[in-house]
């Protein structure tokens, strides 16, 4: 995944470098496309001032002849106005080729044999209008100034030929860049669509991926549900089956346990009848002599062995006796325990504390046998199981109560709070205490903690944690030996019957 | 004086059986005892073989019913009796090891005259099953269905 991710950047930014690469390219190939077509047009200039220079030159030339031979004013004047733009034209010339040194120094020779060539022509109009007209045309034959206007001309078809030399190389470098751009830009766009091509192909696999994928969790979803419903199932099923295993297991235990005490009572009453007769057998063989009649009801009287073997005979019957009652005990437990399981439990708004004081109220009596104050804080309502509360609390209370330290007056406190959506009670009390390595123990069925002096079957706090985790709650105890214990019930503000409850 | 009652017993465990029946000779009661130890049994000599129960028009019973038979729940046992016009003047003792509350109120509810809960602490059975004794001796078996 994050490979592609990086190979998809890769993409993205040759497609940025191409593409700026090519604007680059392009704007730097338009710029020299636009240098050349001024370098051209320049050329051009160049040419056509050359060719101005020349037709002024000529203009001037023609006047002066004009003059030479009608001497008629016109001519003069038109000489006059051609001389005067030639100046300009020679100017321009010069600015224009300023960068070309060839050209430059063929215009600085150019230059003094215009001149010149202008001076000469003036002088002759001069002679002309002076009328030495021969002393003009004597000039004129003389022909001078046809070596120098040649020599002119000359010149300029040398920064022609070096304007036309230019021309070529110039139109031979726009075509370059232009042959350039155009490749170049033929191959950016290759590229681009290239790229293009590759973006659409990764983007169109990973969506097809991606696809795949939302399929593929959709049906796990889907699966997934159905699982966790199947197994809801089972295990509802499983905890009820448990409830009816142990009920029917603790009922059909009672029924021969009945029997077992029965005839145990029965074998009590069978054995004072035959120790009764053991001990008149004995008298009588013993003193051969009516025994002294012994009174229905009254141990019979016996001696040595008999006595012993009486004895043994109680003990046993004695265990048997106690065993049956703690068995007893322990199904009824087992029962109530199931009962318990299977009420079902019914959500309803509990003011906490008017509920505890009711508690605390039916325990008063020993509370005070116990001096012992109990003292309820204010306390958050909670939606809950109201039975099941009750049961938790008195619960307990009757803990705290009934494990105080002797002679120490008992002080118990209960409070209170809410954290997020669960609300928090705690017990606690000064009494003995509890061993931290007893403190798992103690919320296990038929195991208790300390010294052993205080009825009870060790299922007051399995109760309680079993009540506290149906109703989505937990429970925990901190405590030191001697120094008190607090229990803490932490249980949903707002308790709902749900899948998970319902059933169970 | 009306004729002696006949004591039916309907008690899967003979154990049991044993122990109610010494118990109830224990206190003095010397009428007959019809011990079933399955509820087919009972129910075949209740109702007959016409299932009408007419056989014991004019006789005076009274019923011992344990609620867990191997067979039949003895609650069903109690619902027909209680429905059977020539029957349902004899009383019903539930005697079983069941001591919930819910049960204990149908067998009410159904017409049980008396419900014990079979203690294991031997001296209470024993005082019950003797009570009963005392109970037996003072009922008065009215006058048989016309």
């Amino acid at each position: 995944m994050r490979r592609r991710a990086i190979g998809h950047l890769l993409l993205l930014a040759a497609g940025l470098v191409v593409l700026t690469v090519i604007s680059a390219g392009s704007v730097y190939l338009v710029n020299r496309a636009r240098e050349d077509a001024r370098s051209v047009l320049h050329t051009v200039e160049v040419e056509n001032q050359i060719s101005m220079v020349q037709l002024q030159l000529r203009r001037a030339e023609s006047a002066q002849r004009g003059y030479l031979s009608t001497t008629r004013l016109d001519f003069q004047s038109d000489f006059e106005e051609a001389a005067s733009k030639l100046t300009p034209a020679l100017q321009r010339l010069s600015q224009l080729i300023s960068d070309n040194p060839v050209q430059k120094r063929l215009v600085d020779e150019m230059i003094p044999l215009s001149n010149q060539r202008i001076e000469e022509f003036r002088r002759i109009i001069e002679l002309a209008r002076t009328q030495r007209i021969d002393d003009a045309a004597q000039i004129v034959r003389e022909g001078i100034g046809r070596d120098a206007m040649k020599h002119i001309d000359d010149l300029a078809s040398q920064m022609r030929a070096e304007e036309d030399r230019l021309f070529v190389e110039r139109t031979t470098s726009a075509d370059r860049s232009q042959t350039l751009a155009a490749s170049m830009t033929a191959v950016g766009s290759g590229l681009v669509v290239v790229l293009a091509a590759i973006s659409i192909f990764l983007v169109r696999r990973s969506a097809r991926a991606r696809d795949d994928a939302a399929a593929l969790l959709r049906d796990s979803n889907l699966n997934l549900e159905a699982t966790v419903d199947e197994r809801t199932a089972d295990l509802r099923e499983a905890n009820d089956e448990i409830q009816r295993f142990a009920y029917i297991v603790s009922h059909d235990l009672r029924s021969p346990l009945v029997n077992i005490m029965g005839f145990t009572s029965e074998l009590e009453e069978l054995r004072a009848d035959i120790f009764k007769r053991i001990a008149m057998l004995s008298h009588a063989a013993a003193s051969a002599a009516p025994a002294p009649v012994v009174a229905g009801e009254t141990e019979p009287v016996l001696e040595g062995e008999d006595k012993q073997l009486s004895q043994d005979f109680a003990e046993a019957l004695g265990f048997i006796k106690s065993s049956i009652a703690k068995m007893d005990r322990l199904i009824s437990a087992i029962l109530n325990l199931t009962r318990e399981g299977r009420r079902e439990f019914e959500p309803v708004p509990i003011d906490t504390r008017e509920l505890i004081e009711g508690i605390v109220a039916t325990m008063a009596h020993q509370a005070a046998e116990a001096q012992a104050r109990i003292q309820i804080e204010p306390l958050p309502h909670i939606v809950s199981d109201r039975l099941a509360m009750e049961q938790i609390f008195s619960n307990l209370i009757d803990n705290a109560l009934k494990y105080l330290r002797p002679g120490v007056p008992g002080d118990i406190s209960i409070r209170g709070r809410t954290k997020l959506r669960f609300a928090i009670f705690e017990v606690a009390d000064n009494g003995r205490g509890i061993d931290p390595k007893d403190h798992q123990r103690i919320f296990e069925l038929f195991r208790r903690a300390g010294a052993q002096d205080k009825p009870g079957q060790g299922i007051g706090l399995a109760h309680v944690r079993a009540l506290v985790r149906r109703l989505g709650g937990t429970m925990s105890v901190s405590s030191e030996l001697h120094c008190g214990s607090t229990f803490t019930i932490t249980l949903p503000i707002n308790w709902t019957l749900n899948k998970r409850n319902r059933g169970s | 004086m009306s004729q002696p009652v006949t004591i039916i017993m309907i008690e899967d465990d003979e154990g049991h059986a044993r122990l109610i029946e010494r118990n109830i000779r224990r206190s003095g009661v010397n009428n007959d005892i019809l011990p079933f130890t399955n509820g087919t049994a009972a129910v075949g000599y209740l109702f007959g073989s016409d299932g009408s129960g007419r056989y014991h028009k004019g006789r005076a019973l009274l019923i011992l019913l344990d609620l867990n038979l191997p067979d039949m729940t003895g609650i069903d046992i109690l619902r027909r009796v209680k429905e059977n016009k020539y029957l349902k003047c004899a009383p019903v003792v539930v005697l079983t090891t069941t001591d919930d509350s819910q049960e204990i109120k149908r067998c009410y509810e159904l017409g049980c005259n008396v419900y014990i809960t079979k203690p294991v602490n031997y001296e209470s059975f024993a005082n019950a099953i003797r009570q009963l004794g005392l109970f037996f001796s003072v009922i008065q078996v009215p006058p048989a269905a016309p």
